[in-house]
């Protein structure tokens, strides 16, 4: 459970570019499936990297399990971000050059564990996303949707609890954005959150949605469940 | 479970200490035969009053350095500038007789 | 074990990293091998070589006595010799005979000189002669005679009564030893002059008080104190100067820019990819020993690998790419082995010089980068 109180965001405070992306916004966010929806500049990704502690919020506070985080200091964050969350980003962002596999192991490598371990959980997540037969490759041969699982695979490697993806669907066409709800499903199905940006109306009215946050101009117009 | 990638580094970066072990093991197990060897020079140098490294033959002058004048470099012509590649290899005696004019007042009169 | 794992996924990323440019990085660490490699090699070979002369040196005489004569060395009277020997705490004084032959048929210079030991006087019309002699005049039998020509038309027999061992090479390979008269009548050299005077005093802290003495007796000579010759020798190949420290400096420089082109310039493409890794969870810190990895083998490796060959260089294969440079142009270059001799101090140095300039030219950049907030990568 993840609450925000009067949170808001203002990136290059006190200089001449100064924006601000979120006005005093007041959610939560139940376990689920939550979509933030809205037109592109309503600050749907600022709250997204707010929420999954990747920056901190100008003014207010955000809650997880009842526990302020958004006052923790960067060690503490980051031990958060990384046992707590999973990111999908826009643009994947798997690391060029490297295997497959080690862009999903990645995550675990300031983690301490054994490499086996990791190695074995890497591929048990690929395999799971039907990936199993391109572990050993580069990412650049992956396909647009093949590339997506296995950012999906490196976002689930330490078995966070909270899945946060942003515009996931983007670059996909219809077969594969069913696709990805299939994993959607399958994610929710194993007890985990699922956090999405979209402006896409096949996600908004996809099953697994259990709720849909809708945005402009940096606060939150309606919440449908 | 794959190949680590640092796993070829890290073997090479060994065999690399290794050698290095190795070279340390030798200039230890020669040290003793190379005392003698030293020991048998300074016996040679002893024997026959040697003053310098038999180093540098290529001219007069350099074959022995500690033993040569600043002048001779330069015997010919004041302008001939010293011009073997020893000579930079190796500075000129620092110390070439007194290097100040010892005279009092009354010397003058 | 939780910090070794870490540690190793870490290495274990810089190296899958590096690997991603293999051609470009190996080259990196074969250049810096290489610099570390000459520098190396110029420091072991130049302190076995002073720790060699200062080994044998500290058995050369108290004190030399020179006579000048036009700013230049000439031959002493024998008159000097009693007014030496005569000051207190002179233990011996003795005439030295001794100069040098250039060899019209090798173009080498001989050192001719009449020892002062007995047991090393080779009888009349012999010779003894250092390791370079026979192997220059292309020796090809034992008990070839040494035939030395003053001048057109003249020729001079010499048996060799033995020849000095390469293990005393350095310093003696161009010797020729004679006994006094075949000295004085080859080289026509009169009665009552000496080349130099050789002189050892009882103690040798008393030796500037001789020194001082010596001078009031013989105003014109110069006085070459055993000191002095140590010192001569303790520069040879100085840090300070010489082609050898020129040329490494020019190489330490010219990577320099090199590392810095590569290590600073940190470009949009790495640092997309620190703010990836801080997004999936990795830490400032995670991030700074990564890169300290990354320095840390480019560095740590090409300082081992060049240290490693320099050392097989000059102790092993008897440095080859520096006895031409020391030859010079002489004929004569001993053939001699060098003892094992490592200043800890200047290796220590090195390493310092090496490694740390090039770490922090990796991690420094990275810092900034490394302590943003992630989202960044978010827009």
């Amino acid at each position: 459970m993840i609450s925000l109180h009067g949170v808001s965001k203002t990136y290059n405070e006190g200089r001449p570019n100064q924006v601000t992306a979120l006005h005093g916004i007041d959610l939560a966010i139940a376990p689920g499936v939550t979509v933030f929806m809205g037109p592109s500049g309503s600050g749907k990704t600022t709250l997204l990297s707010l929420v999954g502690c990747m920056a901190r919020p100008t003014t207010g506070r955000i809650t997880l399990d009842g526990e302020v985080i958004s006052s923790l200091p960067e060690r503490f964050l980051t031990d958060l971000r990384r046992r707590r969350f999973g990111f999908v980003f826009q643009r994947f962002n798997l690391i060029r050059g490297l295997s497959v596999l080690e862009n999903v192991m990645l995550p675990a490598a300031p983690l301490g564990e054994e490499r086996a371990v990791v190695e074995a959980r890497a591929l048990a997540r690929l395999e799971s996303l039907g990936l199993a037969g391109k572990a050993r490759m580069p990412v650049e041969v992956l396909s647009g949707g093949e590339t997506q699982r296995a950012a999906i695979a490196r976002a689930m490697v330490n078995d966070a609890p909270v899945l946060i993806a942003d515009e996931p669907t983007a670059n996909l066409d219809t077969a594969l954005t069913h696709r990805f709800l299939d994993i959607v499903a399958a994610l929710r199905a194993e007890g985990k959150t699922v956090i999405l940006t979209s402006h896409d109306p096949r996600i908004i009215a996809a099953a697994p949605v259990t709720a849909v946050v809708e945005m402009q101009d940096g606060t939150v117009l309606e919440v449908r469940s | 479970m794959s190949l680590r990638p640092a796993t070829p580094v890290l073997s090479a970066l060994a065999a690399l200490l290794a050698l290095a072990g190795v070279e340390g093991t030798h200039a230890r197990l020669t040290a003793p035969r190379e005392a003698a060897r030293l020991a048998d020079e300074a016996q040679l140098v002893r024997a026959l009053g040697l003053t310098d490294l038999a180093l540098f033959t290529e001219a007069r002058y350099t074959r022995h350095p500690a033993l040569a004048d600043l002048a001779t470099a330069f015997q010919d012509n004041p302008l001939s500038f010293e011009h073997f590649p020893s000579g930079s290899l190796i500075a000129p005696p620092e110390h070439f007789g007194p290097t100040a004019l010892g005279f009092a007042p009354e010397d003058l009169r | 074990m939780s910090a070794l794992n870490r540690q190793r996924a870490l290495l274990d990323f810089t190296v899958a990293a590096l690997a991603r440019r293999r051609i470009k990085n190996l080259a990196l660490v074969a250049v810096f091998a290489t610099v570390v490699f000459l520098l190396a090699s110029a420091m072991f070979f130049a302190s076995s070589l002073r720790r060699e002369a200062e080994a044998t040196l500290a058995g050369a005489p108290d004190l030399i006595v020179q006579n000048l004569s036009l700013g230049r060395q000439a031959m002493i009277d024998a008159a000097d010799l009693p007014k030496i020997a005569a000051i207190r705490g002179v233990a011996t004084a003795e005439g030295r005979l001794w100069g040098y032959y250039y060899d019209r048929i090798s173009g080498a210079n001989y050192t001719v000189m009449v020892p002062s030991a007995a047991d090393l006087v080779p009888p009349p019309g012999e010779v003894i002669v250092g390791e370079a002699v026979p192997r220059v005049r292309d020796f090809k039998w034992q008990g070839t005679p040494l035939f030395l020509s003053r001048h057109e038309g003249d020729l001079v027999r010499f048996d060799i009564a033995r020849t000095l061992g390469s293990d005393v090479a350095l310093i003696s390979a161009d010797l020729v030893l004679m006994n006094e008269v075949d000295f004085r009548s080859f080289f026509n050299v009169p009665a009552g002059k000496f080349t130099d005077l050789a002189v050892t005093v009882r103690n040798p802290r008393e030796l500037s008080t001789v020194v001082e003495k010596a001078s009031a007796a013989l105003p014109d000579a110069r006085f070459v104190t055993r000191e002095d010759i140590a010192r001569t020798y303790q520069k040879l190949f100085d840090w300070r100067e010489g082609v050898m420290v020129a040329l490494a400096f020019v190489a330490m420089l010219a990577f320099a820019i090199f590392a810095a082109e590569k290590a600073t310039g940190l470009s949009a493409e790495e640092a997309r990819e620190i703010g990836i890794l801080k997004a999936i969870g990795w830490d400032t810190r995670d991030v700074i020993a990564m890169k300290l990895w990354e320095g840390g083998l480019v560095s740590g490796g090409a300082f081992l690998l060049g240290t490693v060959i320099a050392y097989a260089h000059v102790f092993w294969a008897g440095a080859p790419l520096f006895a031409s440079v020391l030859k010079g142009w002489a004929v004569i270059y001993p053939d001699f082995r060098l003892t094992p001799a490592i200043d800890a101090l200047q290796l220590g140095t090195l390493l310092l010089l090496t490694t740390l300039p090039y770490a922090a030219a990796t991690v420094v950049p990275v810092w900034r980068t490394a302590a943003a907030d992630p989202d960044a990568v978010m827009r």
